[in-house]
């Protein structure tokens, strides 16, 4: 009897209380909620894409913050380093195996690009279900805008995910399973960006995205026409699924579907560099202008990471990173003393000869530093003299620890920065068309063309003499004109440097095969998909 | 358990007697309070044995087997607050055991404000059987804590209070200024040479004062009393600013009505905590050693810092002092219990209590050691109704006794949050108390939240009893909570258990010596959803960050986390077999008990992959863990005469814990998580991110393991230098650091075995009384040393004294470091003295001496040994320039009673 009574209690128990254990947010909302109406399906599906293409997280943005897309691209060349001093930016051999590519599988941060790339390209497959789904409250044209820029982001992010790792899943459906999910060679990958680009180009908006106004931030049909130009100079690269055979196709014999018309990599190339030009972009006259403090209405920068300290999130860290501590105390912060140009870089500039590029002033602080007309003295009473020679991977012995090596400039110090100068107001640039220049520049001789006139028109700016364009001239011209820009690697691999000894750095044993071209495929993606595959000689 | 009350009631009595010769020491108790509950180890919170023991933590630890509290006052941050009743059971937390003040829910904090001298009994629930009553919310343990309610036994009044101060006695040994300067010229670097020989440890160090004073009173009569209490407690620590003060106020009211078959006690419980911290105290204890010696103690006549640029990590410690982070918790609580005896077989019982606690939080960096300064404050508060109906019936028939109860009960906990970060600021006159005066008030710098949870249960429990020597005990419970997925709303978690009274069986009456002997079975499960917060299985969205639609800054929404509309109960199901013996009138007592719990469908962030995921890391029940453990008690008595006395009790725990799978399905995908995965790394200068990862939780293992590479010696340089000799250990040639490469796994940070004892010494009216701890097995990898040892560094950062001569420029991580943690350590010193008072007012009348934190005897060089072995974060098993110089309080104690 008892028992039974006890029963009849617990049920009926259970089934009043289970009323009272259903959940009622106040902080956050129904999915549903915020997907009401166009203007909320924009900003929840579509803006809200535009928070990750720059960061204030490590490893994440396109560029800006450290240890991402940005360092993988830059400290891995000829270009810079950053060096052990004393106990300063040892970091576990972090910067050091970047110099010597002796990375591997486990590094860290690697799989964090990994992990922010494929983020936003899962949250934009979202973003095309959510459109998809939410059909009835658009204009037949807003679903197709709206999925053309949405799927142009993806493209973009597609693009850095294939640039640096190769061989990786292309996933375009929300609703897919973990088996699924598998590589493709890097070949199709390309073929899937270009593809993708090509189609969704004329439906975006033929504006500027770098400056203020409607189209502030956004990927625009320039932005698509810049990207395009980039995968066709790479072709030849992005179309060798065996990069450690030695062999590749010549990019006259890879053919592309531009406007209806067959063009060979390098066509292409110089037809989207076209473009740009008709889309009213031209080369700033100074040089410098391009990363001012205020360079929103720069004529010559198509994407940028919109950055403002009082009212975005996204933050510049490589000015804070690289110049010494009393250097950065002169501008009423702090800095890290770390990141510098290294000896091979100063040198192609001319340094220390007579016949110094006109960018290196704007590129690099060396020598005696001067801030607002005054030197900056060492606790040693001594000024602050930056030493661009000294430059060594490790210094720990050396007397100019903490001197040594020409330090990044390029942008403007914004003086009325926050968080030691991380946060300022100059946009980072991304792309620009002084770039698609050199690449139009670069395509014409590699097709057997003149470049020279792009290629001038580079140097007439800054006021250096004419060189011949030839392929040595562009590579060079491309580190004077785009050091500190983060395509040093892209360049160096596809002119076939990035394997062989440079600077201070010494090839690795099987590095003439090419492994190196592509990072590995970060451990923990392997351990957690069995079906992914790594990436040769890893 | 109405037995259990009347009991309860008898144990009251016999405590309060125990008052007047507080003397007689009662440390642990092993009363059968509830017949089904006898291997409830029962602390009796007569604290007189522990001398200044101010916090009821300090009287809890070291007490009982199996339970690990880590205190020392609040002060010692290497260590953390914590107690963990048989370790670690989920790696995703919950992992703190509940905590009942009279019933209300607490936590390990406000247990912290109770002063001892406020409590009756402690009592450990460890077992699956015995927490059953308390389900998913005792999971992890339960410390059920009875404060003293009033007697009845007339008008009394009670003080106690101790005063004492605390002294540094210890160090790290750095280089002095004379020391600095002639190592950088032997070394022939440059260092700036600021003309002062500064003891940085001076700087941030005084004497500390500690002032604790309690007054309680009662009254009443059997029918109708009350008691009311007041302790304030004021502590100022051996660090400068450092410093905390609580103040508790409680009353407590029993009235008894109709024929005495109602009884009605009503509590209500207020505490103050306030706090004053240091923003980083890393940065301060790491600026105190390796602050340039030659700088001066304060500012230039400008009032400017002298600061060294290139030492980034640190600062001249008198700025990082200029941090704050401070905090004040107020509780409030108040419960009313009413019990209804129809006959003296059923009884009703009904208990409620409501809880609203809130802590304030400021933190404030002065803009010297943080460009544009930083300003922080924040609001928590929660409030927790809580409801429970019980009837219970209990019988005896010859040889038969039953009992058994019906309870519900229903919970519901809201919490909200509200803070805010600002910088820019235009002084630093404001501390962190005019956030208006500040510039920037950034995106996602301001916030606030709201959560609400509802936990709902029922539960059954028979046990029958039979010749009062074989006891069963079987309870059902049902719990539902919020917070799992709506198809797994219900958990039913079930226990059973069995006690044999052998000594009572006639073979063993007649067994003289042998005074005891009862043996003891469980086996039961247990839910638990500790770690977790509301909402996590529902598809809501929250912001994602800022943009400019139009050019205008847009807060854009969507989703921020994978969500998991699955989540089920993690589960824990507990064995456990013992058994206590006395010997000699019980003036010997054996306790000791084996356990084993696995926790299934174990709740964890599991590291999925991306895609298909968009977020690395998706709660989910999918691995298991495993816990194992002897826990021994013996408590001894060799000599208990009128005027002599001495007990010496001991308690030893054996734990090993068990990563078995972190890998299974989920949704039908087959989830296979890493098998290594880095939880703790250095900190410091050149010690950012790379191959720095010391502590790494790796399956098959326990919970957080030293992996590292092996270091053979060290091997000279050319110019005189040494470097760590790193084994290429899988013999490919290439020495590798990374996770995957040429490391091995060297060691575990938790303790393998746990001591607790104290003795206690009574010689007529003056007694002795020490207590210690110890921990065993374990290691603790030397971070510290590593990083002052390196001449790499020097002389931006000071190093310890023998540095130079070892001259080891080289900061990689390697097992070079790391050291057995074994270490016994003497907690507490009391002398004291019952004054023998013939006098009509005063009752008793006790003084007493105390010295606590006596010393501890180690192989460990660093510092000491007692850093955070036992919470599973980033900081565990590493010493890592956290450690508070070590310092011994002295203080003089007073009780009295009226």
């Amino acid at each position: 009897m008892k028992t039974i009574i006890k029963y009849i209690l617990a049920v009926s128990l259970m089934l009043c209380f289970s009323s009272c254990l259903d959940e009622h947010p106040k902080d956050q909302l129904d999915q549903e909620a915020i997907y009401n109406n166009a203007d909320n399906i924009y900003k929840n599906a579509v803006a809200s894409l535009y928070n990750y293409i720059g960061s204030n997280q490590e490893s994440e943005g396109l560029q800006g913050t450290c240890r991402g897309i940005y360092d993988y691209n830059t400290l891995t060349t000829d270009e810079a380093m950053i060096p052990i001093r004393g106990g300063d930016w040892y970091d576990g051999g972090l910067w050091e195996n970047m110099y010597q590519h002796n990375w591997n599988a486990n590094d860290i941060n690697l799989y964090n690009v990994w992990k922010y790339l494929f983020k936003v390209i899962v949250i934009s497959n979202q973003s095309l279900s959510i459109i998809d789904s939410h059909k009835s409250l658009l204009s037949t044209e807003q679903t197709r805008n709206f999925t053309a820029e949405v799927r142009a982001v993806r493209a973009l992010f597609y693009y850095y995910a294939m640039d640096m790792f190769g061989r990786v899943p292309i996933v375009t459906s929300y609703d897919v399973k973990l088996e699924q999910v598998t590589q493709s060679e890097r070949s199709e990958v390309f073929k899937f960006i270009v593809d993708e680009l090509q189609d969704v180009a004329p439906q975006l908006a033929d504006e500027h995205s770098n400056k203020e106004g409607d189209y502030y931030g956004r990927v625009t049909r320039p932005v698509v026409n810049f990207l395009l130009a980039k995968l066709a100079l790479n072709a030849e690269i992005y179309t060798d699924d065996n990069w450690t055979d030695g062999k590749r196709q010549d990019g006259k014999s890879i053919y592309f579907n531009v406007n209806g018309e067959k063009k060979n990599a390098w066509e292409t190339c110089i037809w989207y560099c076209e473009q740009l030009r008709q889309e009213g972009y031209e080369l700033e006259g100074d040089y410098a202008s391009n990363f001012a403090v205020h360079n929103e209405s720069s004529k010559e920068n198509i994407f940028t990471i919109p950055l403002d300290k009082n009212l975005y999130l996204n933050e510049y860290h490589y000015l804070f990173r690289s110049r010494h501590y009393k250097h950065g105390g002169a501008y009423g912060g702090s800095s890290e003393n770390g990141t510098c140009a290294t000896v091979s870089t100063v040198k192609a500039f001319g340094y220390g000869t007579d016949h110094v590029d006109n960018r290196f002033k704007t590129n690099f602080y060396a020598d005696t530093v001067l801030v607002d007309g005054k030197k900056i003295y060492l606790d040693n009473g001594k000024p602050l003299v930056y030493m661009p020679l000294e430059l060594k991977l490790n210094l720990s012995n050396s007397p100019y620890k903490q001197t040594a090596g020409a330090r990044v400039g390029k942008y403007e110090v914004d003086r009325t920065a926050y968080s030691d100068g991380r946060q300022v107001d100059n946009d980072i640039v991304l792309f620009r068309y002084g770039d698609a220049l050199l690449m139009e520049a670069e395509a014409k001789v590699r097709n057997g063309e003149d470049g020279s006139r792009e290629l001038n028109a580079i140097r007439d700016r800054v006021g250096m003499p004419h060189v011949e364009a030839n392929l040595d001239n562009i590579l060079k011209e491309r580190l004077l004109e785009l050091v500190w820009e983060g395509w040093r690697r892209q360049d160096l691999i596809r002119f076939g440097e990035y394997t062989k000894a440079y600077d201070q750095r010494t090839p690795l044993e099987k590095e003439f095969t090419g492994f190196t071209t592509v990072f590995p495929i970060p451990q923990r993606c392997l351990d957690l998909n069995k079906k992914l595959k790594q990436n040769p000689s890893y | 358990m109405s037995n259990g009350k009347k009991n309860t009631l008898l144990l009251l009595l016999l405590f309060c007697s125990s008052l007047a010769h507080a003397q007689k020491q009662v440390p642990i108790e092993r009363k059968d309070t509830i017949a089904n509950e006898s291997n409830i180890i029962k602390i009796v919170g007569n604290h007189s044995n522990k001398g200044a023991a101010n916090n009821a933590l300090d009287v809890l630890s070291g007490q009982a087997a199996g339970v690990n509290v880590t205190s020392n006052g609040l002060d010692r941050m290497a260590m953390l607050n914590s107690v963990r009743v048989r370790g670690t059971t989920s790696i995703i937390g919950g992992n703190d055991p509940l905590v009942l003040i009279d019933g209300v829910t607490s936590d390990v904090l406000t247990l912290s404000t109770i002063y001892p001298a406020d409590i009756e009994s402690f009592r450990i629930l460890k077992n699956a059987a015995e927490t059953a009553m308390y389900g998913s919310r005792g999971a992890s343990g339960v410390i059920e804590v009875k404060t003293k309610k009033g007697t009845g036994r007339g008008f009394q009044i009670s003080y106690e209070g101790n005063v004492g101060f605390e002294r540094m006695y210890k160090h790290l040994n750095m280089l002095n200024a004379e020391e600095y300067v002639a190592t950088a010229k032997a070394l022939g670097v440059f260092c700036n040479n600021g003309g002062f020989n500064t003891d940085n440890y001076k700087v941030i160090t005084r004497t500390g004062m500690v002032n604790n004073h309690y007054l309680a009173f009662s009254g009443g009569t059997p029918q109708s009393n009350y008691r009311a209490s007041f302790g304030v407690m004021d502590h100022n620590t051996i660090i400068k600013k450092m410093d905390y003060n609580v103040f508790v106020a409680k009353v407590d009211v029993t009235q008894k009505a109709f024929n005495d078959r109602l009884t009605g006690d009503f509590g209500v419980f207020g505490s103050s905590f306030k706090n004053h911290d240091i923003f980083d105290t890393q940065m301060l204890f790491y600026s105190a050693a390796c602050q340039n010696p030659t700088f001066p103690a304060g500012t230039d006549e400008h009032g400017n810092w002298l600061k060294n640029e290139s030492a980034t990590h640190v600062n001249p410690p008198g700025i990082v002092l200029d941090e704050k982070n401070d905090s004040r918790d107020l509780n409030f609580d108040a419960h009313i219990k009413l019990s209804y005896d129809f006959n003296p077989n059923w009884r009703i019982s009904t208990f409620a209590s409501y809880l609203y606690g809130s802590t304030e939080n400021g933190m404030f960096c002065p803009t010297w050691v943080w460009a544009q300064g930083n300003v922080y404050r924040g609001e928590f508060k929660k409030e927790e109704w809580l409801g429970n109906v019980a009837l219970s019936f209990n019988k005896q028939i010859g040889i038969h006794r039953i009992s058994a109860e019906a309870s519900s009960e229903y919970r519901k906990l809201t919490k909200t949050a509200f803070w805010m970060y600002a910088k820019g600021i235009p002084t630093n006159d404001f501390g962190y108390n005019n956030l208006g005066a500040t510039a920037v008030r950034p995106y996602g710098g301001t916030e606030s939240t709201y959560e609400d949870q509802s936990l709902a249960s029922v539960m059954g429990s028979v046990t029958y009893s039979l010749l009062d020597r074989y006891l069963l005990s079987v309870n059902a419970r049902g719990d539902g909570s919020s917070m799992v997925g709506d198809d797994n709303t219900w958990g039913f978690f079930p226990s059973v258990s069995f006690t044999w009274d052998m000594k009572k069986e006639n073979f063993l009456a007649n067994v003289k010596p042998l005074s005891m002997l009862k043996l003891r079975t469980g086996l039961g499960q247990a839910g638990n959803l500790g770690g977790i917060s509301a909402y996590t299985t529902m598809n809501t969205v929250r912001q994602t960050g800022i943009v400019p639609v139009k050019s205008s800054p847009t807060v854009t929404l969507g989703m921020v986390r994978n969500n998991n509309p699955d989540l089920r109960w993690e589960t824990k199901t507990t064995f456990n077999i013992g058994a206590d013996f006395g010997f000699f009138a019980n003036r010997i007592m054996l306790t000791a008990e084996y356990y084993y719990s696995k926790t299934s469908d174990m709740l964890y962030a599991y590291e999925v992959p991306v895609p298909p995921f968009a977020y690395n890391t998706l709660l989910a029940n999918i691995g298991s863990m495993s816990n194992r453990g002897l826990e021994l008690g013996l408590s001894v008595q060799p000599i208990s005469k009128k005027d002599m006395e001495l007990n010496i009790n001991m308690n030893l725990s054996f734990q090993s814990n068990k990563l078995i799978s972190l890998s299974g399905d989920y949704k039908g995908m087959s989830m296979t998580a890493a098998n290594v995965t880095a939880i703790g790394s250095l900190d410091g200068a050149g010690q950012n991110g790379g191959d720095n990862n010391v502590v790494y939780q790796i399956v098959g293992q326990p919970l957080g393991v030293f992996y590292l590479p092996h270091c053979k010696g060290l091997v000279k340089n050319e110019n005189g230098s040494y470097f760590y000799d790193i084994e290429d250990l899988d013999h490919n040639g290439k020495v590798d650091l990374s996770d995957g490469g040429d490391r091995y796994i060297a060691g575990q940070a938790t303790p393998k075995v746990t001591l607790g004892s104290n003795i206690s010494f009574r010689y007529k009216d003056i007694y002795v009384a020490l207590q210690m701890n110890g921990a065993f097995g374990h290691k603790i990898f030397n971070g510290t040393g590593l990083a002052y040892t390196s001449m790499a560094c020097f002389p931006d950062y000071n190093v310890l004294k023998d540095a130079p001569k070892k001259n080891i420029v080289d900061q990689r991580v390697s097992d070079y470091w790391l050291e057995k943690g074994d270490y016994l350590n003497f907690e507490h010193l009391t002398l004291g003295y019952n004054v023998p008072l013939k006098s009509k007012f005063v009752r008793s009348l006790r003084v007493s001496c105390n010295i606590s934190n006596l010393g501890t005897i180690t192989g460990y060089r660093g510092l000491t040994p007692m850093i955070n072995s036992y919470v599973v974060n980033s900081t565990m098993g590493i010493d890592d320039k956290r450690n508070y110089p070590l310092y011994r309080t002295y203080s003089l104690g007073l009780s009295v009673q009226f």
